[in-house]
Order: structure tokens, then C-alpha cells, then sequence
């Protein structure tokens, strides 16, 4: 089975962002939102396929070729929904690299054990505001 | 036991209610505030007011180690998150978790969930054990579908009428654990006749439910 597709779920800024970026590189991105609307924050030069639809819904997930994704990345704005896809992906269709948005720092102990990826803006802006802060004192 | 209630309704209020009785203790944990005060006043019991998918309400309400957990709000993504955080950070030997979509009964038990309740897949299989058959035969599963009851009325031109349980040649992975014989109960030996008119109550497998099904039901 090839894996050659990128898929993004969550057509927020961030998602937007990273399925045109990856477009951009030359991946084959698919990108899943539950409404057409939230496509516009795709920039011009994304050449991927939109999709709108529920990505809890496993039919969605496989009409999105995802036993063909060598990534995922999850962004929609609800923890609880991000965790159950990361799992999806990872227990059921092994995708080889997953990635997951997520807000609440707690929640990443639901990810221990496997190899899925969280980011955490909270983590990257305090870091950020430390960076900033410390720099202007000096 | 110690029993943990998340989110629902009025099947929470029935579960704590029910539960009461049999003197377990009970941690009930409900999101909706209003809700939460209704079981709590109507049950004489505390009810944690908060998001069970959040770990620190399940540590506020000493979920640690419980028994089990059911999940019982009408979100099934939030049902599965309460019952993996039970499980992977506190401990929670069991987890049931109720959903909406039919769908996710399979997918949650691949997920580690240990029991998934879906009323609507409940009300199919049964509909598919009721009509798969003729009307004097019933079925009932039991433990996720892998054992069937099956009853069925043995009428006058069957081919085993008359005969001896132990000369019946029989598929395998049938078991005839009760005859009722009105107004008798039977409880069969090698040597018991089968008899026209008798009920036999039939343990099995449901891969071979029909092939059983078949073979009681040969004619002369």
C-alpha cells in the first residue's frame, strides 16, 4: 500500500496554513472540515482537494484516503475531538506520522505510549512571551 | 463497587437510583449544573458539578481506582475521552460508555473501551434475531453476541421426534440444556426422547446458529 497523502483536519488557521505550506512542497494534500466556509482561509497557491465532512465519521476518514496518509495533522478546535481522531489514526489505520493541536496541556498524558505528536500553542507562546520578556530586559 | 456516572440524563438518574439500592458507592459526576442538583436532590446523594473529560474533575471527585465508569453523555467523542482518561490516569478498571452513532460500537472496543452501549444497535440486533427466523423459534444473545440461546418448538414431522439425544448425530457446538415439556422442565440426559410438541432451549454460537437451526428443523 502506498502512503503518499497528507491530510489535515481542521480547516482553522493553523490547519489552513499547514495544508497550503504542504501544498506548496509538493505533497498530495487532502484537507476535512464540517463546513465549505471554513476553505477560504486556504491560501491561493493550496492545490490540494478540500472535503468538507465529519472527520469522526470513519467513512469520511476513508473516502479522504486515510489508510494512504503518511501524515495527519489534526486541528479542529475541540480537544476531545483531536485526541479521538489522533487515536483513530493510530490504533486503527497506523498512519506513520500524526500530529495533534491541542490547548489543554493535561490532555497530552492521553497520548503517552505512542508516537503521536502534540503541539501545544499555550507551550509556544509562553515560551515566546519568555524569549521576548528577557530579551527587552536586557 | 465503586461506581463512577458521567454526564446523562435521565439514565443517570435511573443508574443512581437503581445502583442506591444495592449499596455501591457512587460517584456521580454531571455537567449540567441544573441536572446535577435534580439527581442530587432526587437521589439524596452528592453529584460533582463538572466536565468528566477534564482529568481534574475525575481527581476532584476520588475517582481513582474505582470499578467502573460508565459514560453516559450525549456526545460520543466526550464519552470516549472520560473512559480513556479513566482508564490510562486513574485507574479505572472498567469503562462502558453509551453512543449515539451505532457505527462507533465496534470502533470503541477496538479503541480499549470495555463495554459500548448503543440503543439503536441493540434494537437492530434484535430485530435481525427476531425476524431471521420463522416465528416459533426465538433468540437471545448474551456476553457481546457470542453465545445465542435459540428456542425452538419441535413439531410433529421433524426427524428427531422420537429419538434419543444420544443417537441424534448433532452439529457441533450445540448444547440442549432445557426441555420444556408443558408442564414440564426437562433437564436433558443421553437418554432423554425428544418428544413432538416440546421446547428445546439451545445454547450455541451464533456462527452456527442457522446450520443448527437447519438440522433440528429436518423433516421425515
Amino acid at each position: 500500500m502506498k502512503r503518499n497523502k497528507f491530510i489535515v483536519i481542521g480547516s482553522g488557521r493553523l490547519g489552513a496554513n499547514i495544508a497550503t505550506k504542504m501544498s506548496e512542497l509538493g505533497e498530495d494534500v487532502i484537507i476535512i472540515d464540517l463546513t465549505e466556509d471554513a476553505f477560504r482561509k486556504l491560501q491561493e497557491s493550496f492545490s490540494g482537494y478540500e472535503m468538507v465532512g465529519d472527520a469522526t465519521d470513519l467513512a469520511v476518514l476513508e473516502s479522504a484516503y486515510i489508510k494512504h496518509a503518511k501524515a495527519v495533522v489534526i486541528t479542529t478546535d475541540s480537544d476531545n475531538t483531536n485526541i479521538y481522531l489522533s487515536h483513530i489514526c493510530y490504533y486503527v489505520y497506523n498512519v506513520p506520522k500524526i500530529f495533534v493541536r491541542l490547548s489543554d496541556t493535561d490532555k497530552g498524558k492521553l497520548l503517552e505510549g505512542t508516537y503521536i505528536k502534540a503541539i501545544y500553542p499555550f507551550k509556544l507562546s509562553l515560551a515566546e512571551f519568555t524569549d521576548q520578556y528577557e530579551e527587552g530586559d536586557i | 463497587m465503586k461506581v463512577v456516572i458521567t454526564g446523562g440524563k435521565h439514565e443517570a438518574d435511573y443508574i443512581v437510583n437503581t445502583l442506591k439500592e444495592e449499596h455501591h458507592q457512587l460517584i456521580v459526576i454531571n455537567n449540567d449544573r441544573q441536572f446535577a442538583e435534580y439527581i442530587s436532590t432526587n437521589n439524596d446523594i452528592a453529584v460533582f458539578p463538572g466536565d468528566p473529560t477534564k482529568a481534574y474533575t475525575l481527581s476532584d471527585a476520588e475517582c481513582e481506582n474505582a470499578d467502573v465508569l460508565l459514560a453516559l453523555s450525549d456526545n460520543d467523542t466526550d464519552n470516549y475521552i472520560a473512559c480513556i482518561t479513566a482508564k490510562k490516569l486513574f485507574n479505572i478498571k472498567r469503562t462502558v460508555a453509551k453512543v449515539k452513532n451505532p457505527k462507533n460500537v465496534e470502533l470503541f472496543k477496538k479503541l480499549g473501551i470495555d463495554s459500548v452501549i448503543s440503543s439503536t444497535y441493540l434494537m437492530a440486533q434484535t430485530i435481525l434475531n427476531e425476524s431471521s427466523v420463522e416465528n416459533i423459534i426465538k433468540t437471545l444473545s448474551i456476553e457481546d453476541e457470542k453465545i445465542v440461546m435459540i428456542e425452538i418448538g419441535v413439531e410433529e414431522d421433524f426427524q428427531l421426534v422420537n429419538q434419543r439425544i444420544m443417537d441424534i448425530p448433532f452439529p457441533r457446538n450445540i448444547n440442549i440444556s432445557c426441555i420444556f415439556r408443558d408442564p414440564h422442565v426437562i433437564i436433558p440426559k443421553g437418554d432423554t426422547r425428544i418428544k413432538a410438541e416440546d421446547k428445546l432451549i439451545i445454547i450455541s454460537t451464533p456462527s452456527e446458529k442457522e446450520e443448527i437451526i437447519d438440522f433440528i428443523q429436518k423433516k421425515r
